[in-house]
């Protein structure tokens, strides 16, 4: 177990710096610099290159580069240059709050609200209440999550007046950005855990289970719901993928200071210190939960446990 | 069961703990506080008057600090920490008398060592950033100094005594007591900055000392500020609101939803919303010195060519653009000096010098039929802009005027904003939606763009000995007529003889503000946001 982790975290090391590389590559394709273009054309080509120069971009990309690396290695990620004199570190660390606490309360809710739904469509299968889920997974599923922000804004925010339209200034806050992510992994969820409990419930053990006696509540819980739950926790990994892009547009719909809004912002100004950063956090993390997904598996169903030898 | 039962309260234990991690600003307000709440479109880059270059934070700062004067509702400079200014008659040496009562926000007095030793931060090689010149244009000294090549004794500022500061320009420029309200020219305290450090001046509330109406009381880039009136100001007196709060909020939509639940004072609409609030009494709308054009690409056929430049020029209409597909606040533009920008004292620039270019669809046609003679057949036309929405509108109205009207189809190439600009820089387009927002508040500010010493791709490489002599005596000329007089007429021959570009529009925005707030002026230029005046009823 500890070899396996082991050799996943020099894994994972190799990966981030391939995606550290082939980022900064690309990224120095983006024409412009970070500086207001417009402002510096009044300048002379002379005096827009020292300007440049004072800030170390008018080296060679691979020097640009290897500096960079230097620095990553000493975990510094740089100093920001549209947000200037701050540096990358303190910026992600100010921003990161948001993003994780509306990430976490959103995996939460869906969690919670899509596997009930799930296991209640599954048992009442093909009755009003397996409709009813399915309808809303469908529809949980095909409207992008900043519409539905828009709608609940205008309509639980500013017309009903039940939850602040937007800002971050209280717990209150985060009800309407949690809601607005946490849907689409209600319905994934949802319908994810429904096709499960379908096949669990058809298994010849469930029906050893059954006629033992068993209360169909206890069956229910002890049987089937822990083997239906085994494969829902593998789609965990991508969902939480999916709630930090789609939180990219949903902190900007409510205001909300978090790192989603950052990044969006980093690409619009060339702000490279920033854009490196932030990829390479949110690569670090997508890589890091597959592999605690990958775990949990493990801890769940001893069956796919790699052994080392013994 | 015990087992799960401290994995849950664990699980919440950590839950709690991030969200107290968290940071919730608080907002609570006192009833009899007047309160203005205002959003700004995005985060606030950097707060250290030398080196930030953009609007937010030019407009935070202009409320927070002052300069020697400070720009009026018709943006024309009053004295502000100056109480009076001489000026020597070759309109080269101006000495400021400050006032007596002027103090900084920790209670210590404002003197002209303030501004000096702000004024040569600004144009020193290592602290200066990319507004240096709007001081080094104009001091005398400033360049070279900006340069290396001479120490600050060669800089022409001096300080009299605690009070006087006497400055030497290089130039006649009647438009120089306007940069002294700019940012750029605000003075800072020295003592001040070594005690908070070089390297975090300005990135928290406490580490700015202000000198203007207001102070910040709160400061977060990503979220907004909070601004409260300053205790130590010495016109205190004449400002009527006791805290302002601007918060960052980047959707149009959320920010007009906030403003219909009573929680902004004033909010910019897109152009998708104008129609529906434009009979409210709370609609408005003004207009920036941005003036946006199109330009011709010099060394590039088909307009090497005057009369394919002109054709190009007359074939669309300003108004019809900004009627119908900007309808933002936007006015159509039939000259390049913005409207608004100061002429003389009776009338603006754009009155003075008139409506130059004018769709004439007939004219457009025959200087084409012209054109053609003398160059055969016209190549394959890429129109260069940049990729938003504004933007790529602008052009596809273009593309569908000079099919109409001169039976010439063109191609539309998209770039990012800044790829705009460096393809144009590179001089790798043959004509492009380009645009310039002033620095001053005069025509020479965008006309000498064009004075093509050395050669810009980013203007066209346009170059006309006449115009760059009149752009050159105009800057030395200490008559206010004769001078007028001169960008006139470059004005006249860039567009009307040369066909350089053609106008476009003048950027304006639509906006909605609660009835309760009065003066509150927004400058068409530079630090637009003026709080200093606001009254709220």
């Amino acid at each position: 177990m500890k070899r396996f982790i082991f050799l996943r975290l020099v894994n994972i090391i190799i990966t981030l710096f391939i995606i550290a590389t082939v980022t900064f590559f690309l990224m120095k394709l983006l024409p412009g610099s970070p500086f207001d273009e417009e402002r510096l054309s009044k300048l002379s080509d002379e005096a827009r290159l020292e300007f440049l120069a004072k800030y170390g971009l008018d080296q060679p990309v691979y020097v640009q580069y290897a500096k960079y690396i230097g620095s990553l290695i000493k975990g510094d990620l740089g100093i920001s240059y549209y947000y200037k004199g701050q540096t990358v570190n303190a910026l992600i660390k100010d921003r990161i709050g948001p993003s994780m606490l509306l990430g976490i309360q959103a995996v939460i809710l869906g969690l919670s609200v899509g596997i009930i739904l799930g296991i209640i469509a599954a048992y009442r299968h093909n009755t009003i209440w397996d409709y009813f889920t399915m309808l809303v997974a469908v529809l949980g599923v095909s409207i992008p999550n900043f519409v539905l922000a828009a709608i609940l804004q205008f309509y639980v925010g500013l017309q009903w007046g039940l939850f602040p339209v937007a800002y971050w200034e209280g717990y209150q806050h985060t009800f309407l950005p949690t809601i607005s992510l946490g849907v689409t992994v209600i319905a994934i969820i949802a319908r994810f855990t429904r096709n499960e409990m379908l096949e669990v419930l058809q298994q010849d053990y469930i029906l050893t289970a059954q006629s033992k006696g068993i209360s169909e509540c206890a069956v229910l819980i002890k049987h089937a719901i822990r083997n239906a739950l085994i494969p829902v926790i593998t789609i965990l990994g991508p969902v939480f993928v999916s709630l930090l892009t789609g939180s990219l547009v949903i902190e900007n719909i409510f205001s909300i200071p978090g790192i989603g809004s950052l990044f969006v912002d980093s690409i619009k100004m060339n702000d490279y210190t920033t854009i490196m950063g932030l990829t390479l956090f949110y690569s670090a993390f997508f890589i890091l939960t597959i592999l605690i997904v990958d775990l949990l598996y493990g801890i769940i169903d001893p069956r796919i446990r790699i052994h080392g030898r013994e | 069961m015990n087992k799960s039962l401290s994995r849950l309260f664990v699980i919440l234990c950590l839950f709690l703990l991030v969200i107290s991690g968290c940071g919730f600003t608080d907002s609570k307000v006192n009833k009899r506080e007047k309160v203005l709440n205002l959003s700004l479109d995005n985060d606030i880059p950097d707060l250290n008057q030398v080196l930030t270059t953009d609007g937010i934070s030019f407009s935070i700062l202009n409320n927070v600090m002052e300069g020697l004067f400070r720009l009026d509702e018709n943006n024309e400079p009053q004295p502000a920490m100056a109480e009076k200014v001489d000026i020597s008659d070759d309109k080269l040496t101006y000495t400021f008398h400050l006032r007596d009562d002027i103090k900084w926000s920790n209670g210590e007095p404002v003197t002209a060592n303030d501004f000096k030793y702000s004024w040569l931060r600004a144009m020193h090689p290592d602290t200066s950033g990319a507004y240096a010149d709007i001081l080094y244009n104009y001091i005398e000294g400033g360049e070279e100094y900006f340069e290396g090549k001479v120490d600050e004794s060669k800089v022409a500022i001096e300080v009299k005594d605690e009070k006087t500061l006497e400055v030497t320009l290089k130039a006649p420029s009647p438009f120089f007591l306007g940069l002294t309200a700019f940012a750029t020219y605000f003075p800072l305290n020295e003592t001040f900055i070594n005690e908070v450090g070089e390297d975090k001046f300005a990135l928290k509330a406490d580490a700015i000392l202000y000198n203007g109406p207001f102070v910040l009381t709160e400061y977060d880039q990503a979220e907004g500020v909070t601004l409260e009136k300053n205790s130590e100001y010495w016109d205190k007196d004449n400002v009527d609101v006791d805290k302002v709060t601007l918060k960052v909020i980047k959707e149009k939509s959320t920010a007009l939803n906030l403003y219909e639940s009573g929680e902004l004072d004033r909010v910019y609409l897109s152009s998708a919303d104008v129609d529906t609030y434009r009979d409210s009494d709370e609609f408005g709308t003004e207009t920036e010195f941005i003036s946006w054009f199109l330009q011709f690409n010099f060394l590039e056929k088909p307009f090497d060519n005057v009369n394919i430049r002109k054709a190009f020029q007359l074939a669309y209409d300003p108004e019809q653009l900004t009627k119908t597909v900007l309808n933002n606040g936007s006015e159509p533009a039939y000259g390049l000096v913005a409207a608004g920008v100061h002429g003389n004292d009776e009338k603006t620039f754009r009155e003075l010098s008139g409506d130059i270019v004018q769709p004439d669809y007939d004219k457009a046609k025959e200087f084409l039929e012209k054109g053609l003679e003398e160059i055969g057949e016209l190549p394959k036309i890429e129109l260069l802009t940049a990729d938003d929405t504004v933007a790529k509108d602008t052009a596809t109205f273009l593309q569908s005027e000079f099919k109409r009207n001169l039976d010439v189809d063109i191609d539309i190439t998209t770039k990012p904003y800044s790829g705009r600009i460096e393809t144009m820089r590179e001089s790798d387009y043959v004509m492009g939606i380009s645009r310039w927002g002033a620095d001053y508040n005069d025509p020479m500010d965008i006309l000498s763009l064009w004075d093509g010493d050395p050669l810009s791709g980013l203007r066209g490489n346009y170059f006309n000995e006449k115009y760059k002599r009149l752009i050159d005596d105009a800057s030395n000329e200490s008559d206010e007529e004769r001078r007028l007089k001169m960008l006139i007429e470059a004005e006249h021959i860039m567009l009307e003889d040369d066909g350089t570009l053609g106008p476009l529009y003048f950027e304006g925005k639509a906006y909605l503000q609660k009835p309760h707030v009065k003066n509150l002026i927004i400058h068409p230029y530079g630090a637009s946001l003026e709080l200093k005046f606001v009254k709220i009823e």
